[in-house]
């Protein structure tokens, strides 16, 4: 029985990690960093997977725990320092889409995003994957108008951070 | 805003050149041990309910006592301890209940509240313990200064016949008090860098939920 959770539980993780990793990728600033969190993040998902009851689909669910991770029960271990290496992987572009300005511009981007709050940077990853407002509003809970008004200001800080 | 436009498309195609973990490598991280600040918070909490218990342990601690019955404040003692106990057995129940409300399940907002209701417990419970070992110096204060004899009562021989004995209560009593203060502001000082450092983080991110609301 428990082994056939666990069997479960790893296949679903192994399917869905890719949620997981872009978590890791926004809230740590090295690949030790990256490790450290994926691994806490597969913890607490395993710690609650018997509360998950498919009422809701998986994916789902592991938005709520990993972001819950991220923003409150990780302690960033102190050797955060951000290496080149690591950053020259994710903001890789590859050669056929290769455009001078908008690969500029991403990098701009990706860089002020990272300078963010920890929900500041919880509402734009949700945002970028593309969750309406309710879910957004229920992730974090807080208010759907709350949530609208507030990734209004953060699109003001992006740009403020972008256009100083 | 067309840049986050732009990267919301960008984000997608990243999405498919993440690293993968294979199976096994998932599977072996299940086993592993959480640090995670509610851990933390728990060992911690546990440790400073137990800390001020086992301060009655060390032999000091019984001199002590041997003071406070000679002082004739046998009595105060047997009352604070029941107080004390009963107290103590709340702040746990508290602690327990709201450690078990804790859940990863729960959205982000009330997960950080309901931590930081836990941990608050717990700084109810250190400002009781505090207020506590400091009325105990107020109280042996009192002692002495009811005391006829307060050098016997704290176990040494009345040898100084030279002192003044008015001075030498009126010594005596500002030296338990100042040691108070002393000892309070130690335990308090080391208590409250523990807890602002554990709970920086989500102290923050809590003030930040919140203040949307405004």
């Amino acid at each position: 029985m428990t082994k056939d959770l666990e069997h479960q539980f790893v296949t679903e993780l192994e399917k869905n990690q890719n949620i997981v990793h872009k978590v890791c990728t926004l809230y740590t600033n090295d690949r030790d960093s990256h490790k450290d969190l994926f691994q806490e993040i597969t913890i607490q998902l395993w710690k609650a997977y018997p509360k998950f009851r498919g009422d809701s689909k998986f994916s789902t669910w592991m938005y709520r725990v990993a972001l819950n991770t991220a923003i409150t029960l990780y302690r960033k271990s102190k050797k955060n320092i951000r290496t080149q290496d690591y950053e020259s992987v994710i903001f890789k572009i590859s050669a056929d889409e290769y455009d001078p300005t908008e690969e500029q511009q991403l990098k701009l981007m990706y860089n002020a995003v990272k300078q963010l709050g920890d929900i500041d940077k919880a509402l734009v990853f949700l945002y970028l994957e593309e969750k309406n407002y309710t879910e957004i509003a229920d992730t974090l809970g807080i208010t759907e108008v709350n949530a609208r008004v507030k990734m209004n200001r953060i699109k003001n800080k992006l740009r403020t951070i972008l256009n100083p | 805003m067309d840049e986050l436009e732009l990267l919301k498309k960008d984000w997608k195609k990243r999405g498919d050149q993440m690293p993968q973990l294979g199976y096994d490598e998932i599977y072996k991280m299940i086993w592993k041990k959480s640090s995670s600040i509610v851990k933390w918070i728990f060992i911690i909490s546990i440790l400073e309910f137990l800390i001020p218990h086992l301060l009655y342990l060390t032999p000091s601690m019984s001199k002590t006592l041997a003071i406070w019955r000679d002082l004739g404040l046998g009595n105060f003692l047997v009352i604070s301890s029941i107080v004390q106990y009963s107290v103590v057995l709340f702040f746990i129940y508290q602690f327990y209940r709201r450690y078990k409300e804790i859940s990863t399940l729960d959205n982000a907002k009330l997960l950080l509240s309901n931590i930081l209701k836990t941990r608050k417990t717990v700084k109810y419970y250190v400002i009781f313990c505090l207020s506590l070992i400091f009325i105990s110096f107020l109280v042996m204060a009192a002692g002495l200064y009811l005391s006829d004899d307060p050098m016997a009562a704290m176990g040494y021989d009345n040898s100084m016949e030279q002192v003044d004995p008015a001075k030498l209560k009126i010594t005596m009593m500002a030296t338990v008090i100042v040691l108070g203060v002393i000892v309070t502001a130690a335990m308090g000082c080391i208590y409250f860098l523990l807890y602002g450092l554990l709970i920086k983080k989500l102290n923050k991110n809590y003030k930040e939920l919140k203040e949307m609301e405004v």
